[in-house]
């Protein structure tokens, strides 16, 4: 089963490049451990982090068909700041990867505990859509 | 340059899609699958998904422990992300181009849906895929 993990932001969330060094250097060598594991265990697919929120566009197509690009959003959107793609066996696995993640150190080494959100992939579009 | 390009819609959002005619639905299928195609082609495309419905979306943390506490409960105004498409382009110009033509996929009756779609650059330009 595949699902994608992902880890929301608000723009606020800006505040992480303030953390000491140290604190992002432990952040990141958690992630990187994480990834690690998932892809010695055969369940990663994918894992990538998004460039910050201030370079995010919204586009919609004008009536020509031409993209029009906004870059202004709600003050409470929340922005995709990662993702990643597991192929697991079952949902607790992906509830249990989630936890590992929420609980990423953050300044000072505690735990972050942030909302992980998970959603199951289609293997496709329905057939009778095809 | 890699960028995601991220489909979303609230719940009511969805619950209006699934009441399109049959004959809408193929034709917006066609149209995203003809993009699909098209990016295939010009060596752009890097991977599509579509998501299973926001009702089967969970919200993870961890506890102390790190034992997971999931939650599937969400505010009405959250936008939940429906699908993704992947694009390895060479300019962000092109990746609101490719954004608009999704925007203009056809909706009931034939009429472009118009959505929103967010464009958002990878923080690396590394793939870190395995």
């Amino acid at each position: 089963m595949k699902y994608m993990v992902m880890m929301n932001t608000m723009k606020a969330g800006q505040g992480v490049p303030a953390w000491p060094k140290k604190d992002l250097q432990a952040h990141i060598a958690f992630m990187m451990g994480l990834n690690k594991e998932l892809h010695e265990r055969g369940e990663l697919v994918s894992a990538e982090g998004l460039s910050f929120p201030n370079q995010a566009k919204l586009v919609r197509a004008g009536k020509d068909g031409r993209p029009i690009t906004d870059g202004v959003f709600p003050e409470s959107k929340e922005f995709l700041a990662g993702f990643w793609i597991i192929d697991v066996d079952g949902p607790e696995r992906a509830y249990a990867i989630a936890a590992r993640i929420s609980a990423a150190p953050g300044a000072g080494g505690t735990p972050l505990n942030m909302p992980i959100e998970l959603r199951p992939i289609m293997s496709g579009p329905p057939q009778e859509m095809v | 340059m890699k960028y995601i390009l991220l489909m979303s819609g609230t719940r009511a959002g969805v619950q209006g899609y699934h009441a399109w005619s049959k004959q809408d639905i193929e034709a917006h299928m066609a149209v995203l699958h003809g993009i699909n195609e098209d990016l295939t082609a010009s060596r752009e495309f890097v991977a599509t998904q579509g998501l299973a419905d926001p009702h089967e979306a969970k919200v993870v943390r961890g506890e102390k422990n790190g034992v997971p506490v999931t939650d599937g409960i969400f505010p009405e105004s959250k936008e939940f992300l429906l699908g993704y498409w992947i694009v390895d382009v060479a300019s962000a110009e092109r990746a609101y181009a490719i954004a608009g033509q999704i925007s203009a996929a056809p909706g009931p009756g034939g009429k472009p849906t118009n959505m929103p779609i967010e464009v958002r650059q990878f923080a690396s330009h590394e793939s870190k895929s395995h």
